[in-house]
Order: C-alpha cells, then structure tokens, then sequence
C-alpha cells in the first residue's frame, strides 16, 4: 500500500528553518522553579513521617527525663530521712509475718482435711487443732518486741521526711517571692535547716537495743519451735517440717540484718545508674504513698506481657489457621465472605472489646470456669472476673485479623511453581501444605504474629477495662493461676493515671518514661518484624 | 536477549557481499529518495548509562529533517533508550545519566542545564509503544497540551481538534462523538488519537516507540499511511521491532546491536544491501 | 477379589484421615474467629439496639420525631419509690416532678413528701453531645491526616527517586503505624496540650490523631497513585506539560476515589480510638454543645465530649446494673454502628472500585 502513496516530490521552498525555542526563563522562588517549589513542599510532607517520629521521642524524652533526677532526690530523701533504716527492721517483721501466714495456711489445710476427710464437724475439727492454735499464737507473738521498733521509728522517719517536705515547699515558696522582687514576703517565709544527724539520733540510737530485741525474736522462734505439737492431719506433717526449714532460713537472714543496720549512713550518696535499674527492674510500682513511692517497670512489664502471651497464644493458631484455610482451600464465595468478615472483625473499637469484656466475657469466663467438666484446666476455677485471661482473650480477637491477614499475605507470595512441583510429584494437599507452602512462607508468618504482638502489646482500652488493674506481679509459684489473676500493663497505667498527676511531678515523669519504654519496644519489634520479611524475600528469590 | 555465542553459532556470516540474499520483502521506491535533506539532529560520542550500566556506547547519527528515520534492532539493544533520550523522557527513569557527547536538535545541546525539558517536550512530541489515552472525551484528549499551556480560546481549540484529527486521519471516524470518552475507541484508533495529541502542540519532530506493536494488520497500515503524510510536516523517528514496518515506511534507517550502532544508511541500502554482516544477518532474519 | 485392580484408586489410609482432622482444624478456626466476631457484634446489637429504639419520642415542631438518646445530653438518672410506685427519671425530669409535689403537699397543707432516690451519673438522657464530638474529631483530624498523607505520597510516588532519603522517610512511616497509640496520646499532651499551650482542645485532638492515622493514609494514597498508569504520566509529560500539570490533571483526577475510599478505613480508626484523645482532646461530660461558644477561635480550642470516651467513661466509672446498662449498651450500640457503617462502606467501595477502574 505505501508504493500506491508515491506523489510527486513537493516543491520545496527554500525555508528558513524556524527558530527551534527550547530555553526558557521561568519564574523562581528562592532559586527554585514554581515545579521545583511543589516539589519541595511534597517532599516537606512527606519528610512529616519522620519529624512526628522524631517528635514523639523528643517529646516523650522532655516530660520523662527528668524523672531519673526526680526519683534519686526522692530516694535519696528516702536514705536521709532514715526510711531505709526502717525498712530494714520492716523487712524482719514481714519475713516473720509471711511465716505466720505459712503456718495459717497449714491451719486452712488442716481444717479442710478434718472437714471433709474425717467428717468432723468445725467445731470439733477447731478442738482438735486447739494444740497447734496456742502454738501459733505464741509463734506470732515472738516478733512483738520488732514490730514495737518499727512502729514507733515509722513514725519518727515519717515525721522527718515531713519536715524535708515541708522545708522544700518553703523554699520554692521563697524562690518565687524573690523572682517577682517580693522580698519582705520572701523573708518572712521561714526555713528551718534541718540537722539530719540530730534528726535521725533517735533512729540510730536503738541500733544496740534492737538488734538485742531481734536476738531475743529469734531465741523465742527457737524456743517455740522446739516445743511445737504434732498434728492431728499427718499428711500435713511434711509442710510443718517446711515450716521449720523456713524459719531456719528466715533466721540466717539475721546477722545480716544486724550488720546492715549498724552500717548504715545516712549520707552515703545514691549512684545515677540505681534510679535507671531501679525504674527498669524495680518490682515495685507503688503511688501515692505516705511512705515511699517506688516506680518499678517489671509488675507493669510483665503485666503486659503476660496479656500478650495469653493473647497470641489464642490468636496464632486461630489466625494461621483460618489464613491457611482461606487461602489453601476455602472456594472463592467463601473467601469472598470470610475475608471481608475478618477484616470487619479488625474494625470494631477496643474499646467496645473493653466493655464486652466487663459486661459479658468476664462473667462468662468465671462461670465456666467454675464449671466442674472443666476443673482440669490449669488456672481454673478462679474468682476473680476480670484478669489476665479475660484481657488476653479479647487481645485475640484483635489480634487475629492483623496475623490473618499478614499471613494470607505471605502465603499468597509463595510461588505457585512451589505448589505446583509438590502437586506433581504426588504431594497431597496437605502435604504440600505444611511441607512447602508453610514453611516457604514461614518468615512472613512469623513476622506477622509480630507485627500482631505489636499491636496487642501496645493496645490500651481492652487491658485498662478487663486486665483487673492490680498493680503486683502475679505469684508464678502456683503455676497457671498466675494467668488467671488480675495484672496491670504499661499502657493501662498510662491510661490511668495519667489523668490524675501533678504535671511535673515525679509521678507525671514516670508515666512519660513507661510511654518511652513502650514507644522503644513497638519499634523494637516492628524492626524484628521487618528484618524477618527482608530475610524472607531474598529467600524466596 | 541476543548472546554473542548463538548469534555466531547460527549464523556463520557471509562476508562477500557478491552473492545478494533473496529478501522476503521488498523497499519501495519513495518519493523522496535521492533528494538531499537537512540535518536536524546529531547524535555525536553519545553515552548513556541506567546506574551503572552501561546502555549506549559511543552513538554518532545525524537524522534528517522531514524524513522518516527507522531504529531496529533486537530487544535491548537500546534503540528505544536513545528514542527517549531525544527528548528526554528518560530523565523520569531512577539512575540515568549521560556520561559522554551531546545530542543535538538544530546545533543546540539539549542535555545541558539550561535547557527546559518541558519546552522541548512541546518540541519534540512522543507516541508510546501501547496506546495511552487519558480516561478524557476524544476532544479533551486531543487539547489536553493546549490545556496545559493555558489557551482557553474555544474557537481556536476547536480548530485545533479538528485539524489535528484530521491531520491523524481520524476525523471521520470520531467527529460525531467528540465528546465521548477516548478509551472506547479501537485500538488503532486509539493510537492515531495519540497521534492527533501529539501533532495539536505542533512539535517538529515525533518520536514513535513501537507505535503498532499492539495492534492488527489494519489498524498497523493504517498508522503506517499516516506516517507517510505526516513527514510532509514532521521529522519522524520510529522504533520498530517490525523489519517490513522499517522498510515500508522509512527513509533512513538505523540498526543497533548491544547498545551500539552497527550501521546507519538509506533504508534501500539496509535491507538490499547492508555492509556490516550483523546488519545482514538481522535483516535477513538470521537472529533477533 | 475378582475386580481388576485400579492402580490409580484411591486409597484409604491413616493419613488420609489425619489430613481430613487436620483440615477440619483449619476451618474450626477461621469459623470460631468469625463466631467470636458475630457474638460481639450480637451481643451489643440486641442489647444495644432497644435503648435507642425506645427514646423515640413525637414532638410538636418539625420533624415531629426525635430520638431522646441521640439528641440529648446525658444526665444523672434518679430511681426512686413514689407512691408505692418504682420510677426513674433525669435529673431535670426529677427536679421538676420533686418540686410539682412539694408544691401539691403545700398546698394540700400536708408534710412534703420525702424522696429517697439513689442516682446513677449519666446514666439517663442522651449521648448527643459525644456524637457531636467525635464526628468533629474525625472530620478534623481527617482533613489534615488526608492534605498530608496525599502530599507524602505524592512525593514519595511521583517525585522521589529512591535514594536513602526516601528509604530513611519509607522506614519511619513503617515505623510510625506501629507506634502504640497511648504513645500518640502521650506525645499529643506533651507537645500539644502542654509545649503548644492549646490545653484539652479539638485542635490537640485533631493534630494526635491526624499524626496516628497518617501511615494509613499515606499506604492507601501511595497504593491509589500506583493503580492510575504509567501512560498516563509519560502521555502527559510527552506532550510537553510539566510535573505538576501532569499530576494534578492527569494522575490525582483518576487517584482520588480510590485514595478517598481506602482512606475510610482510617476513618474507622480515627474514630475508634480512645487512647490518644484521653488526655488531648475528650471531655468526661460537657454541658456546652461545640457551638456554644463566645467568639469564633475557641471553637478550636475547646475539649469535647466523644463517643469512645463516653463508653469508657460509662463502663469503667459507674456500676453495673440494670439502670447503667441501657446506657452503656445503648452508647456501644450507637458507636459500633457508626464505626461498622463506615468501615463496611470501606470494604464494599474498595471492592467496586477495584472491578470498576481497569485501565
């Protein structure tokens, strides 16, 4: 066809070849072109990404820092006033009270055994331990001489703190009148310097006659130990010789006791690096005290994670297993249906969960719980309705959708030749599945489920309403029931008490620095989390 | 991708030119064959690099104005990369840089920092390998450049979109929907509309990149007839993996192997009788 | 056996059925994760459901039906014994009626009555005012999560050519929507409330959650910019427009529903949050509507009543019984509707648009 469009060549003007323009002066801001300028404010956007990451951790560092300063003045307030002092000597009466709390407990033991066992009535059952109730009684007399100490010295320690407290208001009182130029108010504020060593005479001056007290206790623990009576159960009788190892123990603490409370300076300085350890392995999160206030992470950590661990430990099976069901095996209408399901699922607030869990799941639980068919199950039955596990279970439900959909993600990056060449050596589905699929796919997997802890561990509402709110770290000697027992999370107790602290408070510092650590744990994992999917994507090739 | 060692395993080269090879399609004869023509582009020492890599060695090339010039080669051999590199569409592409020589267009440098890419794109229009109509009406379309340098005279566009479509002999198939979207059009239609987009900015030269590969026979002839009366008023460039579309349709052509050019001569001269044995070897259908 | 044998029968074995239980599993748990779901949902539905259905009440002025639980403020709800007859009522309701029959004893010449009432706080009237505010909230905070989520991903999609920049600003985006949102809450009343001096305001709570959903928004913007053509760029730019032109008449035009509709989702998340607007932006009860205000700039600057809050405030603050519950039911009914509507909009437009727009 090109041959039929031969024409006779045109006749060809001698044109000038037209001026070929492809300079041009465009209007410039700072230097920039009007596009350059655009570009440069999309960039400024985007870069937004970065500035709140960095925001975030400027911000949390400004209100948190301070608390390490806050919290070696208060615990070195806790040294001068003489506190530590008496803590010492607390310590003792609480080892002895903690082992009378053993010896009740076998009582309780005991009871029931005659009770139910022997089918005596408690009135007989009371008569028959009549023997070791006298033994008990003379045994939690012993510490009496102690718990006179401790009393009297809280007392005097307390009144010198208040004192401390009182002299400081002062000064900031006084401050501030200089600052504004009011010195006539500023003078006639009074400050009393106080004469710690004077202060504490009376505290350090009953070292001798304490530690003679204490070896008096522990000469009556021996005593009364010697003459304790058999009794009636004979199945309790090894407890009772627990009993008697215990206090072996309890009293071999002593002379150390002793040598720490006539050592002990009042002055000697408190190192920087024990407010950091102290916040991070403090087991202590205690508030609002009249004594000490102590700002432990570890009750709250392990608070948190032991939701998490309940919630993933429900969520993984559940939320592999319906990715794998889904994408392995479900038809298209079910896929259709089930995916948008669960990712509806991901929708409902958490703090709806939360309310669920109070309302509804907690009962539920405790009632099932108490059901007879399911007493085997470690943990059950327990009383109380909101705990650890009543948080995990519905951290699950949120959890699910991000694992599910994650790991459907990854399973669908697995090759199909993958498949395929199992198939084709006669692989059955299931086979192939869980011998190739699975395990090709299986970074991915794992990087989901954390990417699920992420978000379970950083999820506020659910552990604020359900988790129970006891701030202790629950007792791990009895087992499972430590997941039964309500617990307190990092976020929860942000959630909390942040509303009601003093700004600028030790307090107030405190939760900003238990933010910081949660902020550096979602980036820990999320980094984890990232470098398993990178890992994974090279392995796949 | 050709390898070096298949390409002299199947085709031990003939050397001596004595012996013609039968071809199996013939180079008409064309109006403006012997007439001399302007250069308008000059490709002098041109290298070009994605990152690293190294995707055009050493480019010399002059192109005439208001002829037809043909780049074939087999895929990867970087025709369509110095296609790009006429006007600078490959600035868009991560890593690319010119390490070496200049392209020219009527003896200025376009690679240099005061050129304005968007003023030479005005200049040097593009017709992409896969039609690209924007989701617009067939009128929206074919203004869309007009749109973007601000004229707002309807009478004026108006005149644009008609002679632009007609120009793309397109006009009697669309004048009754001007108005309907561009993407329900064919798709040889849709193509020539990306022709009339491109000739409504008026450039002087038109870059085509594979402009048929996606569509049929008749669409193809089409566009290819286009080609002929539009070099009346535009230099036009096509890269082709088409050796009858090269032959029927250029004046010039260029055949490039690995990045570099192997030999630039009349179209009548590369297919009938090409002086570099891969050029024969390619022509005749040996390898790529 | 006199059948010839089929070699390619199947053949019964243990591991036939090992694989048939282990299937089974599979399904039991994507079932059990869906009936979790569905018992959450009926749970609050059913009880939620009657709370509101009851409050509808006519009216004498246009449109002659309102809703007493969506358009009133909440109140303390009294229980009381009144003429041997049990009887609940607002706090209002309570007055008016309290002070009607000390009036008709007066006037009867007898002692005034005694009421003995026990009260519930919020647990009568309406939730209207936090409806308000969290529409308020989301509005806010999406107009400028979206102006800079769209602007990112424009950068990061049409300008940025990769280099450690781009990667260092991917990687804190990644990053970000990890960031437990309590940390947000936190980082809002610190910046915000206190450094910023905007104290518990809309504009606290807007910027935190903005900040919060922004990864979102900018995943979903960035996967809407990919979805338009390359052609559609090169086109444009072939014929000679520049960057911007090209982007904003031939690439936002074609993104935009797709950026809009992926964004809902994070509409649902903003909306669903409670923790970053515990201490930046929510009120525990706010007598003034939004815009009962005296001049114009305190709109921005005043807190608000919001509906998560409101849940947590009714389920965490007062007592379980069968005069709270309504309230609480009824308030993570009305929540859970809101949210679910806009998260199922979500889903159903997300699908649409991905069968509609095939270029």
């Amino acid at each position: 066809m090109s041959s039929a469009s031969i024409t006779p060549p045109p006749p060809k003007p001698p044109v000038q070849p037209k001026p070929f323009v492809i300079h041009k002066e465009r209007t410039r801001f700072f230097g920039l072109t009007l596009d350059e300028t655009i570009r440069a404010f999309f960039g400024g956007n985007a870069f937004m990404a970065v500035v709140v990451l960095a925001l975030i951790t400027i911000f949390l560092f400004r209100e948190g820092s301070a608390f390490f300063g806050q919290n070696r003045a208060s615990i070195t307030l806790y040294r001068t006033a003489g506190l530590e002092y008496v803590d010492y000597m607390r310590a003792q009466q609480e080892g002895h009270t903690a082992l009378t709390r053993y010896l009740f407990d076998i009582r309780l033991r005991a009871v029931r055994h005659l009770t139910e066992n022997e089918a005596l009535s408690v009135a007989e059952a009371n008569a028959k331990l009549a023997a070791f109730d006298e033994f008990a009684g003379r045994y939690s007399d012993t510490i009496e001489p102690v718990r006179g100490f401790v009393s009297d010295l809280t007392d005097v320690a307390v009144a010198i703190k208040e004192k401390y407290t009182i002299n400081e208001d002062a000064k900031t009182e006084r401050a501030q009148f200089l600052a504004t130029g009011m010195t006539a108010e500023a003078d006639a504020v009074k400050i009393a310097e106080i004469d710690f060593k004077a202060e504490l005479a009376p505290l350090v001056g009953v070292t001798p006659m304490y530690v003679e007290a204490a070896n008096g206790v522990a000469t009556a623990i021996n005593d009364v130990l010697a003459t304790a009576p058999a009794l009636p159960v004979p199945s309790l009788e090894s407890r009772m010789t627990r009993f008697k190892e215990l206090n072996r123990e309890y009293l071999a603490t002593f002379p150390e006791t002793q040598r720490k409370l006539e050592t002990w300076d009042y002055l000697k300085p408190v190192p920087a690096l024990d407010t950091v350890t102290g916040f991070l392995f403090g087991k202590q999160w205690l508030t609002a005290s009249f004594w000490q206030d102590w700002y432990g992470l570890v009750p709250l950590f392990v608070g948190s994670l032991m939701v998490s661990i309940i919630a993933l430990f429900l969520a993984v099976p559940l939320g592999v297993g319906a990715a794998i069901y889904i994408n392995q095996f479900a038809g298209l209408r079910e896929q259709r249906i089930i995916k948008p399901a669960i990712e509806f699922i991901s929708a409902i607030p958490s703090v709806v969960l939360g309310f669920f869990g109070i309302a509804v799941l907690g009962q539920a639980l405790r009632a099932l719980s108490q059901w007879e068919a399911l007493s085997w199950v470690p943990g059950f039955p327990f009383s109380e309705r909101l705990n650890a596990l009543t948080a995990g279970c519905l951290l699950a439900l949120i959890a699910v959708p991000t694992i599910f959909t994650l790991a459907e993600d990854a399973l669908n990056n697995v090759p199909r030749s993958f498949k395929e060449a199992s198939f084709a050596l006669g692989a059955s589905r299931m086979q192939t599945i869980l011998r190739i699929i699975v395990p090709a796919s299986l970074s991915g997997i794992v990087s989901a489920v954390l990417l699920g802890l992420g978000r379970v561990i950083g999820e506020t509402m659910v552990v604020l309403l359900c988790a129970g709110n006891r701030i202790a770290i629950p007792d791990f000697t009895q087992g499972f029931t430590a997941f039964v027992q309500p617990v307190h999370t990092m976020t929860g107790i942000i959630a909390q008490e942040m509303g009601e602290v003093v700004r600028g408070e030790i307090h107030y510092r405190a939760l900003f620095m238990v933010g910081l650590v949660l902020f550096f744990i979602a980036l820990l994992i999320n980094f984890l989390a990232q470098k398993i999917v990178r890992k994974y994507r090279i392995s796949i090739g | 991708m050709v390898n070096v060692s298949s390409l002299s395993n199947a085709a031990p080269m003939d050397t001596s030119s004595a012996t013609p090879v039968s071809r199996a399609f013939k180079v008409p004869a064309r109006a403006t064959d012997g007439e001399k023509a302007d250069t308008l582009i000059e490709i002098e020492n041109f290298d070009f690099y994605y990152g690293a890599k190294q995707a055009l060695f050493d480019i010399n090339l002059k192109l005439d104005d208001k002829r037809v010039t043909a780049f074939i080669g087999p895929s990867g051999c970087g025709k369509s990369t110095l296609l790009r590199c006429l006007n600078r569409m490959n600035d868009l592409i991560d890593g690319t840089s010119v390490k070496r020589g200049s392209v020219k267009i009527r003896n200025i440098d376009i690679n240099t920092r005061d050129v304005d890419p968007i003023e030479l794109r005005k200049r040097v229009g593009m017709v992409f390998q896969k039609s690209n109509p924007f989701p617009k009406s067939i009128y929206e379309n074919v203004i869309y450049g007009l749109r973007i340098q601000g004229e707002t005279n309807k009478a004026k566009l108006d005149e644009v979109v008609e002679k632009s479509l007609r120009g793309a002999a397109l006009w009697d198939e669309v004048k009754d929907r001007l108005h309907e979207s561009g993407l329900g059009l064919s798709g040889g239609q849709q193509q020539r509309l990306c022709i009339a987009r491109t000739i409504a900015v008026s450039p002087e030269i038109i870059l085509m990149d594979e402009p048929c590969s996606a569509l049929d026979p008749i669409a193809t002839a089409k566009v290819e007839e286009l080609i002929h009366e539009l070099k009346k008023e535009f230099t036009i460039i096509i890269v082709t993996h088409s050796m009858q579309q090269a032959a029927r349709c250029s004046d010039k052509t260029a055949f490039f192997y690995m990045g570099k050019l192997i030999e630039y001569a009349d179209t009548r001269m590369i297919f009938m009788n090409p002086s570099n044995p891969q050029t024969e070897a390619y022509v005749s259908g040996r390898f790529g | 056996m006199s059948e010839p044998l089929n070699p390619f029968a199947s053949k019964p074995s243990r591991s036939r059925a090992f694989e048939k239980v282990i299937l089974g599993l599979f399904r039991v748990a994507t079932y059990f994760v869906l009936l979790c779901g569905v018992i959450v949902f009926a749970d609050i539905v059913f009880k939620g459901a009657p709370t509101v259905a009851r409050a509808f009440k006519t009216t004498s002025t246009f449109p002659y039906v309102t809703n007493t639980f969506l358009f009133t403020a909440p109140e303390s709800l009294y229980v009381f014994e009144h003429d041997g007859e049990k009887k609940e009522m607002g706090d209002k309701e309570y007055r008016a009626f309290r002070e009607a029959e000390e009036a008709k004893a007066l006037a009867a010449g007898q002692p005034a009555p005694k009421f003995k009432a026990e009260s519930y706080v919020y647990s009568a009237g309406g939730i209207w005012p936090a409806i308000v505010g969290t529409v308020l909230l989301v509005v806010g905070s999406m107009t400028i999560a979206l102006f800079l989520g769209v602007c990112s991903a424009i950068f990061l999609n049409e300008y940025a050519k990769d280099g450690p920049v781009v990667r260092f600003i991917r990687l804190a985006i990644l990053n970000l929507a990890g960031v437990p949102s309590i940390v947000f809450g936190l980082f809002g009343f610190g910046m915000f409330v206190i450094f910023f001096g905007w104290n518990v305001s809309l504009m606290a709570g807007w910027f935190t959650l903005a900040f919060m959903v922004l990864p979102v928004v900018i995943t979903a913007s960035e996967e809407s910019l990919k979805a338009v053509p390359k052609g559609f760029r090169e086109g444009s730019l072939a014929l000679g427009a520049t960057k911007w032109q090209t982007i904003r008449k031939n690439v936002l035009p074609y993104a935009l529903p797709g950026i809009l509709t992926s964004s809902i989702l994070g509409i649902a998340r903003v909306a669903g949050e409670t923790a970053p607007i515990m201490f930046t932006a929510a009120y525990v009860v706010r007598d003034k509507l939004p815009w009962e205000i005296e001049k114009a700039s305190d709109f921005f600057f005043q807190g608000v009543m919001a509906l998560p809050y409101h849940i947590y405030v009714v389920s965490s603050k007062i007592p379980q019984n069968e005069y709270t519950a309504r309230v609480q039911y009824g308030t993570a009914f009305v929540f859970l509707g809101i949210v679910a509507l806009i998260a199922a909009a979500s889903i159903i437009l997300r699908n649409k648009l991905r069968s509609r727009y095939q270029w």
